[in-house]
């Protein structure tokens, strides 16, 4: 994999050519089981006649090939200094990331540092305003809980003001964040060094689309909006006004047809959450709750439950009494859950009746049928 | 690019003066012309550069080349620039601006050649100029030290190694070395693609003549050199060692009117060259020098090499051997080995090879201690030191390794390097320094089987490092030539034993912030009974400091300051051995007739700064803690300061400081042991 990586930088950042374009090659040369170096070295004929590369984009190319020992250098770098470069086709891509945005505007590439693990579990993006009332930081903390609480991932973009408060809140729950930049990864200086602890320990993720040593500007900061739609799965907005980055996102966003959840403002409250309301976003309260059934939710948590076959936790159990050792993610895709693999763990381990077997990762078994299988040993 | 030898014969005559090319650099350059990676192993004086200098000069763009060996560069680049081809060379003897004009010139495509360091690839303003070169070649020479199975293994060429890698697939890579055994070339291949030739040739030197002369003490070394190197055709180099020994064996020269100088890496850059100067002007009879010196020396004529010490391995041998006697002329090779045995029953000649494997690997606890401050916070270099208390040799050793196993690693954040743990980082894991360690102490019998060895010594050296010879190989004292032997002479014994009175080592001390000079030790700790000495009476309750060594002292003194006068004695004030110092400054005071002043007092608690094991440290425990009582005493004075032990140095400059700021116009130094690194452990 690692020999690919400086024509998949030479690929990523070749100018003017669109996503698309890239996107297009690289699954043309997936279907054809070929490499990207193969690519590289082939005619310009193969260019034209298998990959449909126009003059212009040919002579795009032949530059970029000059350019493969000068990535080198680069990459080299970037891996000593302990950065991730993954390509789309990458195990460890986001997964998310590339079925949000497709093969019209995934990126072919991205860095990142920290824990890739977290860019697998169910995630929730809250935006707002950089300037945002105290009304909508509350909001933002209280959803970053909940969903800190419920195992979910927190995408930030590591803008002051609702992004920032999102992080902070994740952390202070003990949550897992990515942190989205809006500028290359070799120049986060700061940001690695406050948020060490948490790198190091598995509960940040920093990813960055952009020329590595790129530094912060407006164009890349409106770039990366995107970027942070695509990497959740769901996407919470605590405070929009009627222009500007989190306004084009949500309309970018909902014109892609993703579920948007908008906090309905106060009469008091002078933003745009009502507009994106009315386009089509989903309005929720101050808890992130959806309105409409609010109520029913609230009767609910009130409720003692009892087993129900449609239980997840009594799924869980019930799955691992037929026997077997398994790991957290091996029952949620069996039991198709829309649990975390983090979250089922978490139950596990908690409850006396199932066996964790030590390993990396951990595996778990029903105490009943393990002590069978070891008389049966006899 | 012409593929065709005739033509390229005719360029390589007039460019480079030469009729033809061996059919192995031939082939060599055909591969590379094919875009191919190619390892070469050839011996010493086969031509080898011509191998990447000629299809250099062929390409398009800029070859790199990278060299741990300084030397090299600077000689092949003088012999480039006079064939008029453009090559530079960027390490660390160059100033910042002349580096940075090189980078310049090789961005501005105005370069063919560029030798560079392997430890520049971590340099941020290399990487980003790499950006901008239009590459064609990489060469990576003395290729063995990027096998850690190679010996002088360097991890800096790790990175290399990772970048070879992710080149383009038709970048012709050229990696030479005159000594791999089967296991380093195997490692090497792999390291650098599978998709490598490997063309590998003999490795004989049959102009060289090879003794071993076995000797009962370290002083029939010294007796047999006096009484016989005069006698050796030619000028060479004398490997001792220990940097210590360089400067003993020189000063024992010197005091026999014999012309040598000394050599080690702990010399400025400036005296170095001058030292690599001399040897091309023949200037000396011997340098005398660490394994530091000669690799890469392109010197024709070095007429003998002679061994005070026995390397590490036969591959150490051949390699260090391998300098001399490059025109083909009958060159003397001599090995000295001190079979006496110590009470335990170990040759005393094994003993300082074996301390390097022991002392090679600091232990598990002190990886861990850098494990852990490491998971605490970003930390850099001197952070690690100051954290762990460990000595930096140490620190680089381990940082090497946890950077090797992936465990932390170095991050560059604008002008700081900072070293990071990983989230993912795996367990220590000390089974592959066991492995090195085993096979490093393989590598020493093997050198004590050469030492011993009673069949041809050539033919032992070229099938240890894969090169199976078929036929009788006779250039040695176990084949054609007489033994030599060691059979001191009372005369020259007596002159040795005069040397021993006389010989006093100096202590380095003087800085531009600073009136204190030079100064002067009666002794180095541990080569004499000195050391032993003080420490019956520092540490057993020995009693005073014995008579022997007030002589010994006073004549050390008025060695370095002869009848100078001074004005006053001042002691430095004991953290732990009472009045042990104080009273022997007062006989020195007495004798002098200098009058003691006890005016220096310690104004803080510290530390015996053998607990200690970084300068950092050190420093840092005696930064402002020493004081005068009545500071007016010592205005515009010659003083001198005297302790018993001198090792970094760190207290007798920190008290200089302070009497230079209190107006002494000159501080000497007068100090009874002094140490060579380690003598004196932690109890």
């Amino acid at each position: 994999m690692n020999e690919e990586l400086s024509y998949w930088l030479a690929l990523a950042h070749l100018p003017k050519l669109r996503t698309k374009k890239k996107n297009e090659i690289i699954v043309r040369l997936f279907e054809e089981q070929k490499t990207i170096i193969d690519f590289f070295h082939f005619e310009p004929k193969q260019w034209k006649d298998n990959y449909q590369l126009n003059e212009n984009e040919i002579l795009l190319f032949q530059d970029a090939i000059k350019e493969l020992s000068n990535y080198a250098f680069m990459v080299e770098d970037l891996l000593e200094q302990g950065y991730s470069i993954l390509p789309i086709t990458s195990p460890d891509y986001s997964p998310i990331l590339k079925k949000n945005l497709g093969r019209t505007y995934a990126p072919s590439l991205i860095y990142t540092k920290g824990n890739k693990a977290i860019m697998k579990e169910i995630s929730i993006a809250i935006v707002g305003s950089r300037k945002a009332d105290k009304v909508s930081l509350d909001f933002t903390d209280n959803v970053a809980k909940i969903a800190s609480e419920d195992y979910k991932v927190i995408v930030s973009g590591f803008a002051k003001g609702v992004d920032k408060q999102a992080l902070d809140s994740a952390l202070k729950h003990k949550g897992q964040s990515i942190i989205v930049l809006p500028q290359g990864i070799s120049t986060f200086n700061s940001g690695f060094k406050k948020y060490y602890k948490q790198i190091i320990d598995g509960d940040v993720i920093v990813l960055s689309t952009f020329y590595p040593k790129a530094t912060w500007n407006v164009g890349l900061a409106m770039a990366r909006n995107p970027i942070i739609y695509g990497l959740a799965t769901e996407i919470f907005v605590a405070e929009s006004s009627n222009k500007g980055g989190t306004w084009s996102g949500v309309v970018d966003g909902l014109r892609k047809g993703r579920k948007i959840f908008v906090r309905k403002p106060n009469f008091n409250e002078k933003n745009a959450n009502n507009q994106l309301i009315q386009k089509g976003a989903i309005p929720v309260n101050a808890k992130g709750n959806i309105l409409n059934y609010e109520q029913q939710i609230n009767i609910n948590q009130n409720v003692v439950s009892e087993l129900d076959p449609n239980d997840v936790e009594y799924k869980i159990i019930e799955f691992l009494k037929k026997g077997g050792e398994f790991i957290s993610k091996e029952i949620v895709d069996t039991l198709k859950l829309d649990w975390s693999s983090r979250k089922v763990s978490s139950f596990l381990k908690k409850q006396s009746e199932i066996i964790t077997v030590k390993g990396k990762p951990l595996k778990f078994s029903h105490k009943e049928r393990t002590i069978q299988s070891q008389q049966s040993l006899f | 690019m012409n593929r065709n030898r005739q033509q390229a014969e005719i360029k390589l005559k007039r460019i480079f003066g030469f009729d033809g090319f061996y059919d192995e650099q031939w082939e060599t350059i055909d591969l590379l012309f094919q875009g191919k990676k190619v390892l070469l192993i050839e011996k010493t004086g086969f031509g080898k550069s011509l191998c990447f200098q000629f299809p250099a000069i062929q390409f398009k763009g800029l070859t790199i080349i990278f060299s741990p060996l300084i030397a090299l560069m600077r000689d092949q680049v003088k012999g480039l620039l006079e064939n008029g081809i453009s090559a530079k060379f960027i390490n660390s003897e160059q100033t910042q601006e002349e580096n940075s004009q090189t980078i310049q010139d090789a961005i501005n495509g105005k370069l063919k050649i560029l030798y560079i360091a392997p430890e520049r690839q971590e340099n941020q303003e290399w990487i980003q100029a790499t950006r901008q070169m239009d590459l064609s070649m990489i060469v990576i020479d003395e290729a063995h030290t990027i096998s850690v199975w190679g010996h002088d293994f360097r991890p800096a060429f790790r990175r290399i190694t990772n970048l070879i890698q992710l080149l383009p697939k038709n970048m012709p890579v050229l990696a030479t070395t005159a000594t791999a055994t089967k296991r380093v070339q195997i490692d090497v291949e792999k390291q650098i693609s599978n998709d490598i030739t490997t063309l590998r040739g003999r490795l004989i030197r049959d102009n060289f003549e090879l003794f071993v002369i076995n000797v009962k003490s370290e002083d029939e070394k010294l007796i047999w050199l006096a009484e016989n190197l005069n006698n050796i055709e030619g000028t060479g180099i004398i490997y001792t060692g220990t940097r210590v020994n360089t400067e003993i064996y020189s000063r024992w020269f010197n005091y026999l009117k014999i012309n040598t100088t000394e050599y080690n890496a702990g010399l400025d850059g400036e005296t170095r060259k001058k030292v690599e100067n001399g040897l091309m002007a023949n200037r000396w009879k011997a340098v005398i020098s660490t394994n530091a010196l000669g690799m890469g020396i392109d010197k024709p004529d070095i007429r003998f090499i002679v061994h005070t010490q026995i390397p590490a391995s036969p591959i150490h041998y051949y390699q260090e051997i391998g300098r001399a006697g490059r025109d083909g002329k009958p060159t003397t090779i001599i090995l000295f080995y001190n079979s006496s045995k110590d009470n335990k029953g170990i040759e005393e000649d094994y003993k300082l090879p074996k301390a390097f494997i022991d002392g090679g690997r600091p232990s598990l606890n002190k990886y861990n201690k850098v494990i852990n401050a490491v998971k605490d916070e970003q930390l850099g270099e001197c952070q690690i030191m100051k954290a762990t208390n460990l000595k930096q040799t140490q620190v680089r050793v381990i940082k090497a390794d946890l950077i090797e196993q992936g465990i932390i690693k170095e991050v560059i954040y604008g002008q700081s390097k900072k070293y990071e743990y990983q989230f993912d980082a795996p367990e220590l894991n000390i089974n592959t320094f066991e492995e090195l360690r085993e096979l490093k102490l393989k590598e020493l019998e093997s050198m004590l089987e050469y030492v011993n060895l009673n069949t041809s010594r050539m033919k032992f050296l070229c099938e240890y490092l894969g090169d199976m010879i078929p036929n009788k190989i006779e250039n040695c004292d176990n084949t054609n030539l007489q033994k030599l032997i060691s059979n001191p002479k009372p005369g020259t014994v007596k002159v040795l034993s005069d040397f021993r009175e006389t010989y006093f080592p100096i202590l380095k001390v003087e800085s531009r912030s600073s009136n204190i000079v030079n100064g002067i030790a009666s002794s180095y700790y541990g080569i004499s009974n000195v050391g032993a000495t003080l420490n019956r009476c520092k540490y057993h309750n020995g009693g005073d400091f014995p008579d022997f060594l007030l002589k010994l002292t006073l004549k050390a003194f008025r060695k370095q300051y002869g009848q100078e006068p001074f004005d006053l004695i001042v002691y430095v004030p004991p953290t732990e051995s009472g009045d042990l110092v104080k009273n022997f400054a007062e006989k020195i005071s007495r004798v002098l007739k200098v009058p003691i002043s006890h005016n220096l007092v310690k104004i803080g608690e510290t530390q015996p700064q053998k607990v200690f094991e970084n300068g950092y440290l050190k420093r840092d425990n005696v930064a402002g803690k020493f004081t005068l009582n009545n500071p007016e005493q010592i205005n515009g004075k010659n003083v001198i300061i005297f302790d018993d032990i001198f090792d970094s140095g760190a207290t007798i400059k920190e008290i200089g400081k302070m009497l230079t700021n209190n107006g002494a116009s000159k501080i000497a130094p007068l100090i009874i042991a002094r140490t060579v690194g380690g003598d004196i452990k932690k109890e």
